[in-house]
């Protein structure tokens, strides 16, 4: 954890000011919003949070469609996704907005309220560079580019309810995304099925077990508790068997990257390893150039985020009501379609929350409009909701956290300005 | 009594091998200094090395590694050739990546309207451009690893490492791939054991810095450049309106409007404070430096104009005099009268480079380096004096830290985690293998949680361990350890039976590990358990294997 560098770094860049708010965490507000989930039994059971990024930028007015606002038609004369109701229309969500058709999976969860879409999200920081919109919103400290650790580590480090458990964060994928990163132990899984040491069965736990004596006998320090969490979690996962795993309820996870990454989270999930936070990438969202309408390139990403999200959520049943997921991306995309049937890079976007407590079934955040007037520069959707306030409220209001001043240093956290998402 | 009981059991556990050495147990004075010094200024002992290194004696080593000049490296030197990226310049790979964008474009553009969810965009293989810039990026990244491991002028390694680290570039933003190559060959390398502001100045001036935190972006609000000024005159003339209403001078008008536009939207608008800020913080005076927001600002009006031409076309650096803040300003308590020019910039980064803050911060980050992740205060003085003496002549701090005595003691010894470079370069050391031009190894660091020139955030990767040390790193670490005591790790030829001999007895074999692979730092339950673990094996070649593997895997190993 590197917090005295931020705060004094905060200090630099605010004058001193925004130590005020660093002082004064954990918040009353977030202490008594706390208080209330803790007092209803379920909260004590385990609770997890996966977040889903979708690197490269995602169109958030084509994936979630203001087919009430003439502007979008306007702006968008071969890109815009037909009024709902035509034909490959958009799925009309509240009179004003719809999903993208190829959405189409996730429409049930809306209707009975376990999915809510957030409009105009995104960072104070008004970068177009993928790498360092990307890296503000992982380390959540828009335009303080010297942050060592992520969001998602400082929860973690500094959320003492849970017992410890080497899987407590977990990202699929070759490396810890820079959200997790930091003080706070969490564990890249490329593969669960070839996690740990290689080889056949019986040389990999003879290896295992000659191994763990050679850290059991000389070893003090982080390499010693490393190796302890490393033994620990492959005695845990030796148990759950991950090359027999079958989804329940039929669900089918499409046999892409991210199905099997969700799916792999969905298994660690329902083997009760102890997994609060889940980290997913799912790319392919940069679409400057031929994007497509209702199908072509987005439609083909976002096919694959509705199935694998349905799919993901069907699977974990009712652990659906412990379990929330909230999808993400760095900015969104320009409201005009640029010369080349595409769009370039632009300011809020849209995201989803599913599962647990969401208050679903609505399009939640205050929207800007297209108007030209209302749009940053002229030209973007503006940001009426900071993604600290939202990732904060899904903190808060579904893991129970109480020291949101440490996660978002520099930021304070005001109910006033939440969207509303959780319950 | 009790030290001789102990070299009775090395001299028991020894084995074969040299007689001579295993009569010295490891912290027998000049030979455990020695195995220090090759943890430290070097990554690691090769076979033999310790005896070198003690014949040669430590103190003339030390001196041979801080000239490297004058260390001969011809085996190096003729690997180099494979590597193509070192002979192609900016401009060639600029071009290379403008290819790429461009393949890119056309296959987005030729990908077929449908909703198949089993097309997906990055399946489409890349085009000729784009697989030749990978080739180059991964001959990039192979031959770090290879001059690690290879050469003999290890400390500028060392240096160039850690440098590398210090003014860190992360090679996934915009146009870096075509720039990291000369940034690290012609930028780094050639300073890394040279003076302080020249290195500060060299970074400074690089495109690839200029790109990476923006300064390239920064310029006085309000200020526009030549070429929008000469459009917009351009368009502002009558004739190119076209008396007709829709005929085709109001067409081409149309075109130059939005040509104008994207023009526009493109141009950098105002101030950029990423540079100045990290300069001061993370480059030179430090978090605790002294300086204030205002500082920040004065430091970004100073640099303002520092750009480069067009990263992806001509990639050099360039001052430009109408970006550039022509007003008075002050930085650190110093003012600049108005009208400094580029000169002002200079001058600023001659007074960070020789500040008190910076020799301390410097002096701190290479004791963290050399010493301890908790640097001892005495050798941060002494770097700290060494550096103002020497007007931050880096040889000479160096010399002043592996003389101060903190650096020494039993105590600093085998207490700094290797990162994932020092691991895996150590480890193919340590059992005389040599490494291919193909990106195999690198990877392998890579997939140890530093990839090599990727790391986003300025700070580069951290001097501590908590960074690097996780279960899932440590695990992967085993498995490299066990595959190259196969022989089968990926990017490495290896022969081990001439390092370490096949021995039928478990407890000789573990010995000879230890005092080739360990350098003699084996613990006796670390030995114990390799002779164990042998003794239930019936094949040789896989006994061997495995004892190389699980010293390599050691906790012990791990250190240095």
């Amino acid at each position: 954890m590197d917090t005295p560098s931020i705060d004094r770094r905060v200090f630099v860049k605010a004058g001193g000011l925004a130590l005020v708010s660093l002082g004064l965490d954990p918040l009353f507000v977030t202490r008594a919003a706390y208080a209330l989930r803790r007092e209803g039994g379920p909260a004590n059971r385990k609770k997890t949070l996966v977040c889903v990024f979708q690197r490269g930028a995602v169109d958030g007015l084509n994936m979630i469609v203001p087919h009430g606002d003439a502007h979008y038609y306007r702006e968008r004369p071969r890109i815009a996704i037909p009024r709902p109701g035509a034909t490959d229309g958009a799925i009309d969500l509240d009179g004003h907005f719809g999903l993208h058709p190829a959405l189409g999976p996730l429409e049930p969860f809306y209707r009975s309220g376990a999915l809510a879409v957030i409009q105009a999200v995104g960072s104070p920081d008004t970068t177009r560079s993928h790498f360092d919109a990307q890296d503000y919103m992982e380390t959540g400290t828009p335009g303080v580019k010297s942050t060592r650790d992520g969001w998602l580590n400082r929860h973690l480090a500094h959320s003492a309810e849970h017992r410890e458990t080497p899987f407590r964060g977990v990202a699929v994928g070759p490396r810890l995304p820079r959200a997790l990163r930091g003080a706070s132990p969490a564990l890249a899984i490329e593969d669960l099925r070839a996690f740990g040491l290689r080889g056949g069965d019986q040389a990999r736990d003879r290896l295992t077990a000659a191994f763990e004596e050679l850290y059991a006998g000389a070893s003090t320090g982080l390499v010693a508790s490393s190796s302890e969490e490393a033994f620990e979690a492959l005695r845990l996962l030796k148990r759950i068997d991950p090359k027999a795993y079958a989804p329940a309820f039929g669900a089918e996870y499409p046999t892409t990257p991210f199905g099997r990454s969700m799916q792999q989270i969905a298994q660690l999930i329902k083997a009760d390893l102890g997994v609060e936070i889940a980290f997913a990438d799912v790319s392919g969202w940069d679409t400057h150039v031929n994007q497509g309408a209702s199908s072509g390139q987005l439609a083909t990403r976002l096919a694959d985020l509705g199935r694998t999200l349905a799919a993901f959520a069907q699977d974990l049943g009712e652990r659906l009501a412990n379990v929330v997921v909230l999808t993400m991306s760095e900015f969104g995309r320009t409201v005009a379609e640029n010369g080349n049937r595409g769009t370039d890079h632009g300011r809020a976007t849209a995201m989803m929350v599913l599962g647990g407590g969401t208050r679903g079934g609505r399009v939640l955040g205050r929207w800007p409009t297209l108007d030209p007037g209302r749009r940053f520069e002229g030209r973007d959707l503006a940001v009426t909701t900071d993604f600290r306030d939202l990732f904060g409220e899904v903190l808060v209001r579904h893991l129970g956290t109480t020291t949101l001043g440490a996660v978002f240093p520099g930021h304070t956290a005001d109910v006033e300005r939440w969207v509303g998402v959780m319950g | 009594m009790r030290q001789l009981t102990w070299i009775i059991v090395a001299w028991s556990m020894a084995g074969l091998g040299s007689p001579l050495r295993a009569q010295l147990p490891a912290d027998s004075g000049e030979r455990a200094r020695a195995i220090h010094v090759l943890h430290r200024l070097a990554y690691g002992p090769r076979p033999a090395e310790v005896d070198r290194v003690v014949a040669m004696g430590v103190e003339a080593y030390i001196a041979q590694q801080l000239d490297p000049a004058r260390i001969d490296d011809g085996v190096l030197e003729a690997r180099l050739a494979d590597f193509v990226v070192l002979q192609t310049d900016t401009r060639t790979l600029a071009a290379l990546l403008r290819g790429a964008q461009d393949e890119r474009r056309e296959q987005q553009r030729q990908q077929p309207d449908t909703g198949d969810a089993s097309r997906r965009p990055d399946r489409t293989p890349p085009g000729a451009n784009a697989r030749t810039l990978r080739r180059r990026l991964g001959e990039f990244q192979a031959v770090a690893v290879v001059r690690a491991v290879v050469s003999e002028r290890q400390l500028h390694e060392v240096m160039v490492d850690f440098w590398t680290n210090h003014f860190n570039v992360f090679l996934g933003k915009g146009p870096e791939r075509a720039l990291m190559p000369g940034y690290i060959e012609r930028t780094i390398r050639p300073r890394a054991l040279g003076r302080f502001e020249d290195l500060l100045i060299a970074t400074a001036q690089s495109p690839a810095m200029l790109v990476y935190l923006d300064n390239a972006q920064s310029v006085q609000p309000g200020a526009t450049p030549p070429r929008l000024e000469r459009m917009r005159a351009r368009l502002s003339q009558p004739r190119m309106g076209g008396r007709r209403p829709g005929g085709r001078g109001a067409e081409m008008r149309t075109r130059a409007d939005s040509m104008l536009r994207r023009l526009e939207d493109r141009v950098p608008k105002g101030l950029n404070e990423n540079y100045a800020r990290e300069l001061l913080e993370l480059h030179t005076l430090g978090v605790d430096g002294g300086y204030t927001q205002d500082d920040v600002q004065g430091v970004a009006r100073i640099l303002t104009g520092w750009s480069v031409g067009d990263p992806f076309r001509s990639p050099e650096f360039v001052f430009n005099d109408w970006a550039h803040d022509r007003t008075a300003k002050t930085a650190l308590g110093v003012a600049f009268p108005a009208g400094g020019g580029m000169e002002e910039g200079l001058e600023l980064l001659r007074m960070l480079a020789s500040h008190p803050s910076t020799a301390r911060h410097m002096s701190r980050k290479l004791c963290a380096r050399f010493v301890s992740d908790d640097p001892p205060p005495g050798c941060v003085d002494t770097a700290a004096a060494a550096w103002e003496r020497s007007d931050g002549a880096i040889r000479e701090v160096l010399a002043a830290i592996f003389r101060a005595p903190e650096f020494w003691p039993p105590e600093y010894r085998d207490v700094k985690v290797k990162t994932p470079l020092e691991f895996v370069a150590s480890a193919v050391r340590a059992v005389g293998g040599t490494p291919d031009a193909s990106p195999a190894l690198a990877r392998v660091v890579a997939h140890l949680g530093q990839p090599l020139y990727l790391e986003p955030a300025p700070t580069g990767y951290p001097e501590s361990q908590e960074s690097w040390v996780n279960a899932s790193a440590l695990l992967e670490r085993l498995n490299i350890a066990m595959a190259l005591g196969g022989q089968r790790l990926p990017g490495v030829s290896v022969a081990l039976d001439p390092v370490i001999p096949r021995l039928d007895d478990p407890a000789a074999l573990a010995a000879a590990v230890n005092t080739a692979v360990l350098a003699g730092r084996g613990s006796p339950s670390t030995l114990r358990v390799i002779a164990e673990r042998v003794a239930a094996v019936r094949d040789a070649a896989r006994a061997h294997a495995l004892a190389i593997g699980l010293a390599l895997g050691s906790p012990e190993f791990q250190r240095q």
